[in-house]
Order: structure tokens, then sequence, then C-alpha cells
């Protein structure tokens, strides 16, 4: 019913679609310009143009060799599977991720950086497909700095999620997926800002996004409060994605911990879940010592009651 | 939607379900038990297809009796768990499968231990120290990791319990209102409020 | 969603000199969510067979109680212990009564065989679903990681090891193919079996 729609409308999805493909036809960048403009050379027209498949329909077409759900013995594995959070509080923010990349069963990578440090003020995190996060999360790097140059300020993070948002929507229904948080600093003080593909941005003190982001918020509602020193909002932060990690099959591996103050972002550190479970994460402030898994935790508890009398025999 | 918890502590099981019984976007009634006690010392939680969970868990209710009054005494919680098990399992290969998922709390009077099955409609069985049924175990679970003590006295256990069902009301969306709350120990079943 | 991968879990079995190894993970989930991690998939058939059963978690349950049932049937009847070679058979022909609908599991066996001079013979085999036996001479995968244990294995494993070097060429293969295959994990056990005993020991595995 909508087909006659798309085909005339100049604002749809598959319009977007012709507009880009008609630019890539022109063939006015070469590929020499990846090279040359830093990875960026689809850029060189000011905004961001894309090749894209030459069926009648390159959304269907993409959607019909990328969609696991529906059939998972698709050609194309698109990397899926994550838990990362991010939380405001008296001290600043803290973000938490985990670095697991699954493709079906496999796990691809246990090495992924999946908070991009888009300036020294402003982190996002990475959710859902892996490259679009990092293009357009980069991307939104670029146009912060062009705003800072522009009005010799530092753009604020509700704007930056702003500008994200309003890009991602403009692909809506085009197969872009991404559930990321923009953290950071400015005039208003700490900041968090969810935003995702559909479209959706949300101010808040606390978000967890991704499949293991259940088993985040279990631990992280029950140990949040506003006026959390920095050593316990680090240990929550940490102690949550353990949680995730050991519970969704496709989270894990490692904990990457980030802590944004007034100055900017600092790296606080990258702890192995496993290692986690078994020993803790280390001498690190916030830390409380010992293992964080169940089973290390209650070692020798037990729930038996025998009576007085069959205790002692 | 469905959910129901299970934690063990010091000599007790508690075990607790929601009160809901829905039919497509209705509730039907707020106050359903859905934890039947099918001998002194077990109780047993049922979720699942309506209909399927009252047929199966009645069934099971009427079979544990009858081989109390046969034997002049009660099954052994591991014993009734495995006897309930094959049920499912035999269930799941036949024309008409019961969608049934359990949590079997009981305490073994012989041995003085609070044991806790959990079990799902395929005849899935596995012993666990806590465990959940339904969406709110996506949340309860990592929280109990966190917060279950094994040798915590009944009032640190219902502290516990009420955690996990504040943490699910609080995020899931489909969450429950109400919930039975029930405990077994050595002085047998009993009812509690939170 | 397959049914083979919904509760998780890998067996493998690997040949040594005069004596056999199988292990297998210990997670036992529900799809994504991990539920326990100490469910066995390995059981004793006799003092010198073992049976793994990889798949689908309730089937592992009741194939492992009907082949206890089998196998102490065929003891009374024939008053002496069933050999691995009619053990795999015996699984053969349990899981092929289930040709139409069969049991979600893919069994793989690992046992000392009686020769006639009175020593013992290595013996390990696997099976399909539906019965299909494949008596391998160097070793058996099966379950969620079968793609990554036969990688790893093909790499470690070598003809005629000592039980003790077996012991840590089937803990390295399993440890190092499960934590790339997000189903299985959650800890390990191996049992390796000599003439004289069987060594079983419970290894960390990651967590996550």
């Amino acid at each position: 019913m909508n087909t006659f729609a798309d085909r005339f409308s100049t604002t749809t999805a598959a319009s977007q679609l012709r507009h880009a493909q008609k630019l890539a036809e022109e063939e006015e960048f070469d590929a020499t310009m990846w090279g040359s403009s830093a990875g960026f050379g689809s850029l060189t027209k000011g905004v961001p143009t894309f090749t894209v498949p030459a069926v009648p329909d390159p959304t269907a077409f993409l959607r019909l060799h990328t969609d696991d759900h529906a059939d998972p013995s698709c050609r194309i594995k698109i990397k899926h599977g994550t838990t990362t959070l991010a939380f405001r509080f008296q001290g600043g923010v803290i973000v938490a991720v985990d670095s697991r990349a699954t493709a079906g069963s496999y796990i691809a990578s246990g090495t992924v950086k999946k908070v991009i440090e888009i300036n020294p003020y402003l982190l996002g995190t990475m959710a859902g497909g892996a490259a679009d996060c990092q293009f357009w999360e980069t991307y939104l790097g670029m146009h912060c700095r062009l705003h800072e140059l522009r009005n010799r300020e530092r753009i604020s993070v509700s704007a930056a999620s702003k500008y994200l948002s309003n890009l991602v929507y403009s692909y809506k229904g085009m197969g872009l997926s991404m559930g990321t948080m923009i953290c950071g600093w400015d005039k208003t003080g700490p900041a968090v800002f969810y935003v995702d593909s559909d479209g959706t941005r949300l101010k808040g003190d606390l978000f967890a996004v991704g499949s293991g982001s259940t088993f985040a918020y279990g631990v992280l509602d029950q140990g949040y409060r506003w006026d959390l020193t920095d050593e316990e909002a680090q240990e929550l932060g940490r102690r949550s994605i353990y949680a995730a990690g050991h519970r969704d099959a496709f989270s894990g591996n490692t904990c990457n911990l980030y802590h944004v103050k007034e100055a900017g972002w600092t790296f606080l550190g990258n702890y192995d879940i496993s290692q986690m479970h078994y020993e803790g994460p280390g001498d690190v402030p916030g830390a409380p010592g010992g293992g964080y898994g169940y089973d290390i935790r209650v070692e020798g508890r037990n729930s038996s009651d025998p009576p007085e009398e069959a205790a002692a025999a | 939607m469905e959910t129901s918890f299970a934690i063990t502590g010091k000599g007790y099981v508690i075990v607790a379900a929601d009160t809901t019984a829905s039919r497509s976007i209705v509730k039907m009634k707020v106050d359903e038990d859905k934890i039947k006690t099918l001998s002194p010392h077990l109780l047993m939680a049922y979720s699942g297809e309506p209909g399927d969970t009252m047929q199966f868990a009645e069934y099971v209710e009427r079979n544990i009796r009858l081989y109390q009054i046969r034997n002049l005494y009660a099954l052994r919680p591991s014993a009734a768990a495995s006897w309930i098990r094959r049920s499912l399992a035999e269930s799941i290969r036949s024309r008409k499968p019961y969608a049934v998922n359990l949590l079997l709390g009981g305490y073994d009077t012989a041995t003085h231990t609070p044991h806790l099955y959990w079990v799902d409609y395929l005849g899935t069985m596995t012993e666990v120290p806590f465990g959940a049924h339904g969406y709110g175990s996506y949340f309860a679970l990592s929280l109990l990791d966190r917060y279950h003590d094994p040798e915590a006295s009944l009032e640190e256990g219902l502290a516990t319990l009420k955690r996990c069902i504040e943490e699910v009301s609080k995020r899931l969306v489909v969450a429950p209102g109400n919930y039975k709350v029930k405990v077994v120990d050595k002085n047998g079943v009993r009812e509690v409020e939170l | 969603m397959s049914i083979m991968e919904l509760n998780g879990g890998s067996v493998i079995a690997m040949v040594g000199k005069d004596c056999v190894a199988i292990a297998s993970d210990l997670r036992l989930g529900n799809q994504a969510l991990g539920i326990s991690a100490n469910f066995q998939k390995i059981f004793p058939v006799t003092d010198r067979i073992y049976l793994g059963l990889p798949g689908l978690a309730t089937d592992v349950t009741t194939l492992r109680e009907r082949f206890r049932f089998r196998v102490n049937m065929y003891t009374i009847k024939e008053e002496r212990e069933i050999e691995p070679e009619t053990f795999a058979r015996l699984v053969s022909s349990t899981l092929y009564e289930h040709r139409f609908g069969p049991y979600f599991i893919e069994p793989v066996m690992a046992g000392l065989s009686k020769t006639p001079s009175g020593g013992y013979k290595p013996f390990i085999a696997a099976a399909d679903l539906i019965g299909c036996l494949n008596f391998a001479k160097d070793f058996v995968v099966a379950g969620t990681a079968s793609s990554k244990l036969y990688g790893v294995a093909e790499g470690l494993w070598e003809p005629d090891l000592e039980p003790e070097d077996l012991f840590e060429t089937i803990s390295q293969t399993l440890l190092n193919a499960v934590d790339r295959d997000a189903y299985s994990g959650w800890g390990c056990v191996v049992h390796v079996i000599t003439k004289d005993k069987v060594v079983t020991r419970t290894l960390k595995g990651r967590m996550d």
C-alpha cells in the first residue's frame, strides 16, 4: 500500500536511499579519499553518503541477509549481545561496559572496546551494531569539535546527544541498530542521555543497555544512591557488569570502567570478569576483597539445620 | 506476566508466587494461590499455560497424597521432585503436553536440610540455592547472586525476597502486583505476610 | 532457536595410551540465561565405561535413567558387566527406537574394553541423535561447542598420551573451546579412565 507513496515521496527511507544511490553513481569521490579523510571519505560532500546494493529495495535486501533473529542461517551475522551501563551520582558519571562480541553462539571477540571516547569530556557506549555505533559516535565527535570552533565553547551533553539522535532518526527504517548512552560533564554538571536507533532520546540518572542489562539493573538498582562516594560508585559499576557477564551468555570477558568528572573522563581499568568471580577485581578502591562469585562468597556456608544433639553427634 | 521466586535459608525454603490469574489482557483474579502444599514438608509454585497449571498441580497433589496414604510416609523432596520431573518429561512427548514451570521447595526431615528444585515444562530439573521463573528471573537472579545467604535467618530471607519483588516491580513493564509467600521448614508449611 | 542449543553444553572424549578421558562443561542454561553451574552431563555406566549426554537437558536426565535401567537389566540377565562395544550398540538402538520423535542428545562414550588376552583396549564412540555410531581412534566431540572443540583438538591431540598428559590435553582442549562458545562453560569436569582406577577432577573455568 505504501509503495506508491514511497516512490514519489522525498522524505521516506526509500527516497533517501535513491538520493544516496544517485550521489554514489556520480562517483565524485574515489577510493583514495577514504585514506585522505581519516576514513571519513564518505563525508567529502559534507553529509555522509553510502553506496547501496543495486536492487529495487536495498533495505529489504539487507534485512534478508542480516536478520539472524528470523533466520539463524542468514549470510551476514551482525555482532550482537552486550551489557553497558552508565549512571550519574554526586561525584560525576560512572560508565562501565563488558567486552564480548558474539555472532550466533560464537564468541567472535573478548576484547571489544565498547566505550567510544568522543572527546575528553564525552563518552559514548556501544550496544547493537558495533560498526554503526563506532562510525556515528566518531562522526558525532567531529561535529562536537566543529561546534567548539564555531561557538568558542564546548557542546553540552544534551546538544551532542540530540545531534546524534536526529542523525540516526533520519536513517530510521534502514536497518541502523544502536543503543547508546552519551555521558559527559557540561555547564549543568554530570549528564547521561540514552539514545537509540528508533529515535528515542532520554535524559536520566541511570541506564543499562543490552542483552545483559536486566542482570545489571538487578544489582545496580539495589546499590544505587545519589550520594555514593567515588569508590562506592566505581565498585557498583564493576559489580553490575560482573553480574551481567556471569548470567548472560552474550556478555562477559572483561569490564572497562570509566569515571567522568568535571575535568573530563578518566579510564580506571580493565577487569577480567572471570577473575572478579574467583578473586575479585584486585587491589582497587571500593572493592570488598574476595571474589564476587556466589559459590566463592558463600563457601563453607550451608542451609542444613540439624538439631543440637544431631549436630553434636 | 507470571513471576515466581524461591530461596533457601538456614533450615527453610521460602516460595513466593504472584497472585494474578490473567486471560488475554484482562486480570481475571488478583488473589489466586499458585503455591500448592504437596506434603507436610513440600511446597510447589506453578506457572505457565492457564488450565494446564491447575490440572497438572492437582494431578501431582493427588498422586503425592496417594503415595502417602499407601505407604504411611511422605516422599522426601528429592524423590518427589524426580517423580514430578518424570511426569513432565513424559508429558512433553505426548499429544497434549502440560506447559507448566515449577519451583519445588521442601524440607528433608531425615537430613534436616532444605531443598529447592528448579523444574521447567520440558522436564529440565536442577537443584539450586535460589530460583525464579518468568521474566522476573532476569532481574532477580543477578540480585540473588549478590545478596542471597544460605545461612540467613527467616527475617533476612524475607528481606532478600522483598528486594527481588521491589526490583521486579520497578523494572518489569508487566510486573505483577501481589505475591503469596509460603515457608517450609522443620515445623511444616505456613503462609507468611511480607 | 535450535532445540539443541536451548540448554547448551558440550562433551569431548579422547584416547590415550591404555587410557581414555571424557570431559564436559557444567553449564545449564535457558537460552542466554545461565541457570546452574553444576549440571552433570557425564555419568558412569560401569567401572570402566562413562557416558556423556550433551543436548536438551530434560533428555539428559531421561536418558540417564533409561540407560541405567537397561544396563542393570543387561547385567542381571547376562550375569556380567556390559562391554563398551555392546553398550554403544545399546545406546544406538535406544536412540533409533525414537527415530521419528528423537531424544535431542548426541551421546559420547568412553571406556576400556577387555581383550581376549586379558588386557584392556581404549574405546571411544559418539552417536548422532538417532543413533548413527561413529567409532573414532583419536577423539570425538559433541554439543554446542563441537565445531570449536574439533579445531582445538585437531591441534592439541597426539597418539599414545600417558594418563596425566591426556588429562592435560583434554582439559586444555575443552577449556579453550568453551571460552569461544556462548552456550558452554561455567566450569568443567574431567574423567580419566585407566585399567585400575578412574580419576575425576573438577576444573575451574571462566564463569562468564
